[in-house]
Formats: structure tokens, C-alpha cells, sequence
């Protein structure tokens, strides 16, 4: 099981569109793949649930990857992050 | 006549007769199945599914084909809800394990999915909650074959009020003779609202009461520049809105026809007309116009909503890529303006709950008192100037006293410095002015006015300071004036104090806009007048149709006039003169 703590570096935070990527790559994995913000786990691949944390800009998240690729689904994801979800801000 | 205030989604006026979308049908009892029954039950859901896919995909490629792909994604965001693997097993267990039928698996699901929503206090991702529903209305639909759609059957150009409106019906208005609708719930954020923009329907949204005052068949006005829905309008209110509604319309034809012509009154005395600018809001129409520069970026968006104080890289990029837009023009930057309403969520010392905030610590008084703040704006400004041709101008708000503008310029020369000695240095001098918006800023102007390269007036806190009247009291409103002498006598002070140490003055804040009040204003001979997007060719048309010369002297007979009345008959009588 790879864990970290990641922090959300776009203006918007985690709303619809960042949600969706973060939804839609988990999906490709077949490992666990969980988010916990403030004691709250959701499952990675559930936008809603992604959704749900309502994680603003500058706060943290703990990203949890667990199964046989877990190595490259902690990576897409943590690119994500890196990467501000291709917005602007 | 009934007026409610709510928040302006999509600009615009619409006028027409009321429909109200039926209240939510969308609740069930608990339906138990029986076992033989699971089988049947789960395959109906499954075939409601690949429907409402289906059907989502084909709204999101006329969406995408209509208005773009930052539309089309909301439908993109939909199909992964639906598709939301904690949906599908939720869905899955309650019907093979708890025997619920497949609509009421549907409802409690959906209940569940959505309560966590509620507990979020950010607007914004509150929202989302609508999202949820709004794929789950669409399952019940093709769960239960009810294709009858309340908005097909509506023929007539109408206003919907609804208490709460989700994407998926917003879509469908305009096909359906929806010319513009309100909602009791909802935020300016919403999708809903945005969509509703693209649309080009006028919307107001969060009026609390409005889908149990409207009865249908009602007269409504809504007001979406302003966020107020009319309700039986009187015929004064009436024929007034028809006249803003045909101004509007003029826009576009504007467009076409002044966009590339000089900003210039008829007699040729020319002026600047600036835009204020906004990187959230900006859309095709804005970044087809021509404008003199960029008037005033509010930068207090950037320290809203976050945890910590900016940094200066974050704050680079975003003045990065707004300068960029203006190319060689001026870009007026506004540093912070936090305190009263604008209170940022990290933590700060000399913040606190202020009882009078207009009076307390805002401004620049709030940035002096934290000099890191300062310095970090000042630093990102300089490194954008460092880096771009625009001319960069750094404006300070709230200034009441020379001092703070002392303080200020010493911080920027430090900074100035600082970059120097890196070998840095900006590609066009940065300029630095003030808001006059204090009144005792207005009357020693002479005394700061050679440390400013140029000043604008901020003509809302002006008049609000100048007459003492908070806007958002009920029981004073009505006495914030533009009319009364003491602004105009305050202004031509401004004016004529500035120029005479030759330096530029423009106006920001609503009165710039106010096509009855621009006479008043030329003819105390401002340089320059910062508008908002929207409303930038009427004005420039309004300013293009103007005589110089004849502005000049309503503005020396307003400065003889003792009180509102005769000021407000003044100008009223030259708008019919204007504009019989």
C-alpha cells in the first residue's frame, strides 16, 4: 500500500471537472484507490464521493493506493495534483 | 407591484407571463419487492441506465456542437455520476438484498448520496448537490416511462419560476419558449446559472419566496443585471424596463458597428474608456472588444477562499496572464482591498470582527498593518512588469492620508530596488496612483497628489462616505444620491486638483455607467472612465454621441445648484433633450 498526503494547488479545489479526472483515471486502475480529507475516505473511482470532500484550494488530502498496480496509479494521480488538473489558476 | 432581490445569474431583462414548474414529484414509498422479482427489477435499472446514457450523450454533443466544450463537460460530469461505481452498488444491494423496488432504491440512494452535501458549507461545492439530482431525475424519468415533460407543453414565451432549477431543464429552456427564469434556491456559481449566461436568458437566482409569490399568469420582470424580479409591475416600472430591455438588445448591432472606432465625443474631445476586468468572468464576447486598457483588476478574489496567504508565484501567474491579455496597454492593477465585507479565511492579526466595517480596517490600512502582504503583491506586480510590455499601474485603495501614500511608494521603490539589483528591470515604468474614494483624501488631494502618477475615483464608497449612508440599510438606501451637490462639487475638486499637476483622472464604480449621469461627468472633464465588459459599448456610444462643449456647461450649472432636486432636474431634462 503506497499513502501521502497531497495538497490541492488549484484555485477552484476539487469541483466537478478536477473530480471527474480524478474519477475517471482511478477507473483505469485495478488497485483500491481511496481519498481522506478530515477523517472522511471516499473511494477514488466514485465522483461523488470525490465530489464530497469539497477539498478548497491549499488543503490536503491523503491519497491511498493498494493492489498489484498500485505503483502507477499513485503516479497518475499524484500528476493530477502536480499538474493542477490543467487549469489555469 | 412586488419587487424581491436575489442574485443576478445571466445578465439581461426579460418580460413576459409567469409559469411555475410543478413542485418535485420526486419522492417514494418504500416499495418491497419479492424475490422472484429482483431479477426483473435490476434489469429495468440496468436498461434505465444505458437510456438516460444514451440520452446523455446525445445532449452533450448538441451542447458541445451549440456552446463549447466547457458546457459539454457538465454532461461529460454527469455520465461519470451515473456511471459512479458506489451508485451502481448501492443501487444493486438495495434491491437484491433489502427487496426495494428499483424506484424506490433509486429515491433512498440518491437520498443518501446527496445528505452528505448538505452538511458542506462552501456554496460551491454545495452546489454539486444539484448534479446528483439532476441524474437522478433523469433515471426516475426512463425508470417509470414518464416522457410528458412539463417544459414541452409550455408555447408561449414565458418566465419559469421554479424553486429549484436543475442543468438538465436549463439545457432544454430556450427550445421550450423559456425567455428567462428565477429560482428561490440556487448561487451565482451554479451550473444552472452558467449555463443560463451562455444561453443568453436573463436569471435571478436565490429570492427565497419567489415560486409562492409568483401565481402563474403573472406580469414578471427579471432583472438579471440587477437580480430583482418584478411582480405586476406598475406601468411606470413597466414601460422603464421595456426602454433598458431595448438598450440591451442594442449591443450586439454596437458591436459590429463601434467596436473599432475611437472613443470620441461628437465635437472630438477624447476620452479613455478603460474596462474592468475579471480573469473568472471573461467569455468570447469580452475578448472581442476593443478597449483602451485594463481600468481596474480587483485582486481580491485571490486571497478569498484559501487557508494561507498567497504566495507571490501565485499571485505572477494570475497578473502574468491578465497582463498578457492587454498587450502594450495600461493594466491597473488594484492591491487588495480586504477588510469589510471582504474578510480572507487565513487567519490575520489586526482582523477582527469589526463593528463599523466601511470605517474600520480595510485597504490599505489593513496592508500597512501587514507589511508582508504588501510587499508580496508589490513584489508579483514589479515581476509581471519585469517580464511584459504592458503598462502596469498599481493602484492603492482606501488612502485617507499622505502618509499611507509615503508609506506605500517607499515600499515600492524598496521593491523597485530589490529587482534592480537582480539585474531586473520593468520593460515600461510601473506607475502608481490611488482610489480617491475617502472624502478627506478628496479635500488634501493637493497635499499627495505629486507622490501619484495619476488617480481614479471610486465613485460607490465616495458617495457613500460623502453623504454617510450605508447602501445595504433599508432605512437610509434611498438617500445614497449621485445628485446631491456635494459629490459633484467633490469631484470637480478632484478634477481640477489633479490636473493641475497634470496628472490623469479616471472613474471607476457604477456612476461611470450610468448613462444619465456620463453627461455630468464629461463636463467636469475626466480623462478616463473604467467600465465593466457589459456594459463598455454603451457607453462608448453614449460618450460618441455626447457634445463636449455642452457638457461642460450642465456640469458649471450643477456646480451653482445647492441641492439634489434641482441637479436631478437638471440632468433629467437634458436625458429628454438627449433622448426624447
Amino acid at each position: 500500500m503506497i499513502q501521502k498526503e497531497l495538497e490541492i494547488k488549484n484555485r477552484l479545489g476539487l469541483h466537478a471537472r478536477p473530480a471527474a479526472l480524478i474519477a475517471q483515471t482511478a477507473a483505469g486502475f485495478t488497485c483500491d484507490i481511496s481519498l481522506t480529507k478530515d477523517d472522511i475516505t471516499v473511494n477514488a473511482k466514485s465522483i461523488m464521493g470525490v465530489m464530497m470532500l469539497a477539498a478548497e484550494y491549499g488543503s490536503s488530502l491523503k491519497l491511498s493506493t493498494d493492489g498489484p498496480d498500485e505503483n502507477a496509479a499513485f503516479q497518475a494521480i499524484e500528476t493530477l495534483f502536480d499538474q493542477k488538473f490543467n487549469e489555469e489558476f | 407591484m412586488l419587487v424581491l432581490k436575489g442574485l443576478p445569474a445571466s445578465p439581461g431583462i426579460a418580460i413576459g407571463p409567469a409559469v411555475l414548474l410543478p413542485g418535485e414529484v420526486f419522492s417514494v414509498s418504500r416499495q418491497y419487492i419479492s424475490k422472484q422479482e429482483v431479477k426483473s427489477e435490476l434489469s429495468h435499472i440496468q436498461a434505465a441506465i444505458e437510456k438516460t446514457f444514451a440520452e446523455l450523450t446525445e445532449c452533450e454533443q448538441k451542447v458541445q456542437a451549440e456552446l463549447g466544450s466547457e458546457y459539454a463537460n457538465l454532461l461529460s460530469t454527469h455520465k461519470l455520476i451515473l456511471q459512479d461505481p458506489v451508485l451502481l452498488s448501492s443501487l444493486t444491494s438495495k434491491i437484491q438484498n433489502e427487496f426495494l423496488s428499483a424506484q424506490a432504491a433509486l429515491f433512498l440512494t440518491l437520498q443518501e448520496l446527496a445528505a452528505p452535501f448538505d452538511k458542506i458549507e462552501d456554496p460551491f461545492f454545495k452546489e454539486r448537490r444539484n448534479d446528483i439530482y439532476d441524474v437522478g431525475k433523469r433515471l426516475a424519468t426512463n425508470l417509470t416511462g414518464d416522457k410528458q415533460h412539463f417544459l414541452a407543453s409550455i408555447h408561449t414565451p414565458s418566465l419559469l419560476v421554479a424553486h429549484n432549477l436543475y442543468p438538465s431543464d436549463t439545457i432544454n429552456l430556450q427550445a421550450n419558449k423559456i425567455i428567462g427564469f428565477c429560482t428561490d434556491v440556487g448561487g451565482k456559481t451554479s451550473h444552472t446559472a452558467l449555463l443560463a449566461q451562455s444561453l443568453k436568458i436573463p436569471a435571478v437566482v436565490g429570492l427565497a419566496t419567489a415560486s409562492k409569490d409568483v401565481h402563474a399568469g403573472d406580469t414578471l420582470i427579471i432583472d438579471g443585471e440587477n437580480g430583482l424580479l418584478v411582480i405586476n409591475p406598475d406601468r411606470y416600472t413597466l414601460a422603464n424596463y421595456r426602454k433598458i430591455q431595448k438598450d440591451i438588445k442594442k449591443t450586439d448591432s454596437l458591436l459590429k458597428t463601434i467596436n473599432h472606432l475611437p472613443v470620441i465625443t461628437q465635437d472630438g474631445h477624447p476620452l479613455k474608456l478603460f474596462v474592468n476586468y475579471d480573469p473568472r468572468t471573461d467569455n468570447k464576447d469580452n475578448k472581442r472588444l476593443i478597449t483602451d486598457g485594463l481600468g481596474l483588476l480587483r485582486t481580491e478574489f485571490i486571497f478569498m477562499n484559501t487557508p494561507h496567504p498567497p504566495t507571490e508565484e501565485e499571485q505572477y501567474q494570475i497578473y502574468l496572464s491578465v497582463a498578457k491579455r492587454f498587450d502594450m496597454r495600461p493594466a491597473t492593477i488594484r492591491l487588495a482591498d480586504l477588510g469589510g465585507d471582504k474578510i480572507p479565511t487565513f487567519p490575520l492579526d489586526e482582523l477582527q470582527q469589526d463593528d463599523n466595517p466601511f470605517m474600520g480596517c480595510r485597504g490599505i490600512r489593513l496592508f500597512l498593518k501587514n507589511p508582508e502582504l504588501l510587499f508580496t503583491q508589490l513584489r508579483a506586480i514589479v515581476r509581471t512588469a519585469c517580464e511584459v510590455p504592458a503598462q502596469i499601474r498599481i493602484m492603492i485603495p482606501m488612502v485617507s492620508s499622505v502618509e499611507e501614500v509615503q508609506h506605500v511608494k517607499h515600499a515600492f521603490n524598496e521593491v523597485l530596488a530589490q529587482f534592480a539589483k537582480q539585474g531586473k528591470h520593468p520593460v515600461n515604468k510601473v506607475a502608481l496612483g490611488a482610489m480617491i474614494e475617502v472624502p478627506s483624501a478628496a479635500l488634501a488631494l493637493d497635499g499627495m497628489i505629486g507622490l501619484l502618477d495619476f488617480i481614479s475615483i471610486g465613485t460607490n464608497d465616495l458617495i457613500q462616505y460623502l453623504v454617510a449612508v450605508d447602501r445595504v440599510n433599508q432605512e437610509v438606501a434611498h438617500m445614497y444620491d449621485p445628485c446631491h451637490p456635494a459629490v459633484a462639487r467633490t469631484l470637480n475638486l478632484i478634477i481640477q486638483t489633479a490636473h493641475k499637476r497634470g496628472k490623469e483622472v479616471s472613474i471607476c464604480g457604477e456612476l461611470a455607467s450610468d448613462s444619465k449621469m456620463l453627461p455630468l461627468l464629461l463636463g467636469l472633464n475626466v480623462d478616463a472612465l473604467s467600465v465593466t465588459p457589459r456594459m463598455y459599448l454603451r457607453v462608448k456610444n453614449n460618450i460618441r454621441r455626447a457634445d463636449f462643449e455642452h457638457c461642460a456647461d450642465l456640469a458649471q450649472a450643477a456646480l451653482l445648484m445647492g441641492s439634489s432636486d434641482e441637479i436631478r432636474n437638471l440632468i433629467e431634462q437634458n436625458n429628454k433633450h438627449e433622448n426624447p
